[in-house]
């Protein structure tokens, strides 16, 4: 199926960028975090973790709502809602665009997430074992609708002139929503979209995996020899897209450019990535940038630390880039597994390396796995001038989605 | 290869309370038969209504057989088998690896009971981590599309959407976004709801008491394609000619509604007088009032809006109700005549604030 589209519409650059994770809210903190290999590692507190072995996670410790929703009511929100929310107002503030000015043009809201809310659907379930379902709580109940990690954002931005969606397309689908704003830009069908992911830490998805014989006991080392899995995360990551000329005219500053992306469906296993699958995406996300393997200079990995994640995706990718790849990091050695967060956080990663010239580490490093044929920049970031960036997501379900960032180097529009 | 050509609807199928597809769909919607009826004892234990709309003695073994079915939930069930009678209407084979078929679908949180299962496994088991793993997959939100992938080979972009009850609405959008883009040649686009307890006391507890209607499942699905690349011998039976979304800030939804259908007529270049059909959600207020309804019978008056049975036949959808109300306008608009009128308008509301519609040309020159 060939996706370079013959009419590539306006070209679209991220003007904005909010993030709540646990190495850092906003994206100074959080790129300083990223430059200095920093982790969050503790055991888990959002629940309990008794009779768990193992319990570390990436929480967001330090999160203070009130500080960044000031139009509605935190409390109706749920934790994914809150962090989804915060990142938008983080992204409007970072953008330099004002909130009327927004408010006035066509906008998108759309968000990826893994979970939703399932962190208020585990509390309802602990009432329910407590006092029957009767005895259900109203209010979490309230907050449970995923579509309400999109709407919030709206609610607290004063937005009306608004197409609002949550995509729920798991552990990709951060690059899913960003995809989806870069065609509803080109197209004409928004003039902004704040876009990302969302997640909170969760006893049911914590369990998943822990029951998939997934979770790491201490901390994450993605293509590392002796890697154990992943460490579930949390946090958001919500980026402003708007087309070139609008970018330009407000003369704002451009982080980076969105080159174009890729999906596609394994068909093949409810969980187990596939080697084709994502080889497939790759392709596919390489041909609508318009971009060939050799000018990639950095692959932001789905790296999530997993054997079964980590040979696939080396694999797939030297099935695409040949023998000699870039160099592939995954900053999920630094965040934890923030699933539907994940990408999105990544995307955000992928700015700041383009804009702030380095390359984030894969932390927790030993011993490069041998079977893991690439460079992981282990450790320790390095100086680099990035032009182009992948960033990959896989998720369950054989959802497959990739986007491709550049460097922004002031052409006029057209040239 | 993308294109410009607004999409249009060319196949559909629903599996619903009124049956297993688009005949007992139709048949249902057409004679305005009320498909809720008192929640089997046997097979539901306590949940919070008297009522409920549920598939007729719908497992996903019952109809998929038992091989890759033991661990299946009942939302990917329906979404399985709504994708299975739709391939075959096309003429896809199947099993057939095809990465030109999108496949796109709404939810509101996936399968409710799955997770709230595997949470409650965790909280009373000998250990925490004493869950059934085959339990697993099923407790994402995109379980569903990934399952009708499997089944059905579909290697092209697969994605779910959750927007509340605008779901349906918002998911077709994406699926014109897809086609625009070329990401796709067709895509299959539905919307999922399953009966449970899990979901109907959520909904119980989030509406704030004893339900003002019953609680409904099951999935309708649409086959979206461009106009230009409809082949020889398959009928256009409408064309997405419109549409338009917002979020109602000041409370006040009849305003938020009106402004959506009006500013999407306008850009359209459809005068109400073309409108033939015009439904909505039946979305309540806080005080029991339809909101949807009245307004578009102040919009299009009382004939239009009578001509398509109200959603409540088969229960509260949810998120899949606005694509019900398209497959019931398609229902109510095969074989009639309507003279100058030729178009639809189908709306959607959620208690969030999201506001949503679409319109329809009905009918197509192929």
């Amino acid at each position: 199926m060939p996706s370079q589209p013959a009419d590539p519409g306006r070209r679209v650059v991220i003007t904005g960028l909010g993030v709540v994770s646990s190495i850092g809210t906003g994206v100074a903190e959080f790129s300083a975090a990223l430059r200095a290999g920093r982790s969050n590692v503790r055991p888990i507190s959002v629940f309990d973790t008794t009779g768990f072995e193992h319990v570390n996670g990436c929480e967001v410790t330090d999160f203070e709502p009130e500080r960044w929703i000031r139009q509605i009511d935190f409390e109706e929100l749920g934790r994914a809602s809150r962090f989804s929310t915060a990142a938008a107002r983080l992204a409007l503030t970072d953008s330099g665009l004002s909130q009327e000015a927004l408010a006035e043009a066509r906008c998108l809201i759309s968000v990826g997430s893994t979970d939703g809310e399932s962190h208020e659907l585990d509390q309802l379930v602990s009432m329910e074992l407590h006092g029957g379902p009767e005895s259900m709580s109203p209010r979490l109940a309230r907050r449970i609708s995923a579509g309400r990690l999109a709407t919030s954002i709206a609610r607290e931005l004063e937005l009306s002139n608004v197409e609002t969606s949550t995509i729920v397309t798991a552990c990709s689908a951060g690059n899913y929503a960003i995809g989806n704003s870069f065609d509803a830009i080109r197209f004409g069908d928004a003039d902004y979209a704040l876009c990302g992911g969302a997640d909170a830490v969760c006893r049911k998805t914590f369990t998943s995996f822990y029951r998939l014989r997934s979770i790491a006991p201490d901390c994450c080392r993605p293509f590392d020899r002796n890697r154990m899995g992943i460490l579930t995360g949390e946090g958001a990551g919500i980026l402003l897209l708007e087309s070139l000329e609008s970018a330009t005219a407000r003369g704002a500053r451009i982080y980076a450019e969105v080159l174009g992306y890729g999906l596609s469906c394994d068909a093949h296993h409810p969980v187990a990535p596939h080697q084709g699958g994502i080889a497939r995406c790759m392709e596919l996300a390489l041909a609508n940038a318009g971009v060939k393997p050799g000018e990639v200079d950095l692959i932001s990995a789905h790296g999530t630390g997993t054997k079964a994640n980590d040979l696939t995706e080396t694999a797939a990718i030297r099935d695409t880039f040949g023998e000699r790849p870039p160099r592939v990091v995954s900053m999920k050695s630094m965040l934890g597994h923030t699933m539907g967060a994940a990408s999105a956080l990544a995307a955000i990663g992928c700015s700041v390396a383009i804009t702030d010239r380095f390359i984030p580490p894969t932390i927790n490093h030993v011993e490069t796995d041998p079977e893991c044929a690439i460079d992981c920049v282990p450790n320790t970031s390095v100086e680099a001038d990035l032009r182009i960036v992948q960033n990959n997501g896989w998720a369950f379900g054989g959802n497959n989605s990739v986007v491709l960032f550049g460097r922004y180097d002031g052409q006029a529009v057209g040239v | 290869m993308s294109t410009t050509t607004a999409p249009v609807i060319s196949a559909w199928t629903a599996i619903s309370p009124f049956g297993p597809d688009r005949v007992c769909f139709a048949e249902g919607v057409r004679s305005r038969r009320v498909a809720t009826a008192p929640p089997d004892p046997d097979r539901w234990s306590r949940v919070p209504e008297a009522m409920a709309g549920t598939v007729p003695g719908f497992e996903p073994r019952e109809y998929l057989g038992n091989k890759g079915t033991r661990a299946m939930n009942r939302v990917s069930g329906l979404t399985v088998v709504a994708a299975k009678n739709l391939l075959a209407d096309l003429e896809v084979p199947p099993g057939a690896a095809r990465d030109d078929i999108g496949f796109v679908l709404g939810t509101t949180t996936g399968s409710a009971q799955s997770m709230m299962n595997l949470t409650r496994a965790s909280l009373t088991g000998d250990k925490p981590d004493h869950v059934e793993p085959a339990a697993v997959p099923g407790c994402v939100m995109n379980c569903a599309a990934g399952q009708a992938a499997i089944w059905h080979g579909l290697k092209g972009p697969n994605a779910t959407i959750a927007a509340g009850r605008t779901t349906g609405l918002q998911a077709l959008d994406y699926s014109r976004r897809l086609l625009r883009a070329g990401r796709a040649a067709r895509v299959l686009c539905g919307a999922a709801e399953e009966y449970s307890p899990a979901r109907s006391w959520v909904e119980h507890h989030r509406r704030g008491g004893p339900a003002a209607r019953a609680m409904g499942e099951g999935c309708a699905m649409f086959l979206v394609e461009p106009a230009d690349q409809v082949p020889a011998g398959r009928t256009v039976l409408a064309t997405l000619a419109g549409s338009d979304s917002r979020v109602c800030l000041d409370g006040y939804l009849p305003g938020a509604i009106t402004a959506a259908v009006r500013s999407m007529l306008t850009r359209a270049g459809v005068g109400a007088h073309r409108v033939w059909a015009a439904t909505g959600g039946d979305f309540l207020d806080t005080n029991g009032n339809a909101v949807e309804s009245a307004v578009l019978r102040e919009l299009f008056g009382d004939e239009v809006v009578d001509r398509v049975p109200d959603s409540g036949l088969i229960g509260d959808t949810s998120s899949a109700t606005a694509l019900f109300q398209l497959a019931a306008v398609l229902s109510v608009a095969e074989g009639a005549g309507r003279g100058d009128r030729d178009h639809a308008v189908v709306t959607a509301v959620d208690d969030d604030g999201s506001v949503a519609c679409a319109l329809f040309e009905l009918g197509g020159s192929r």
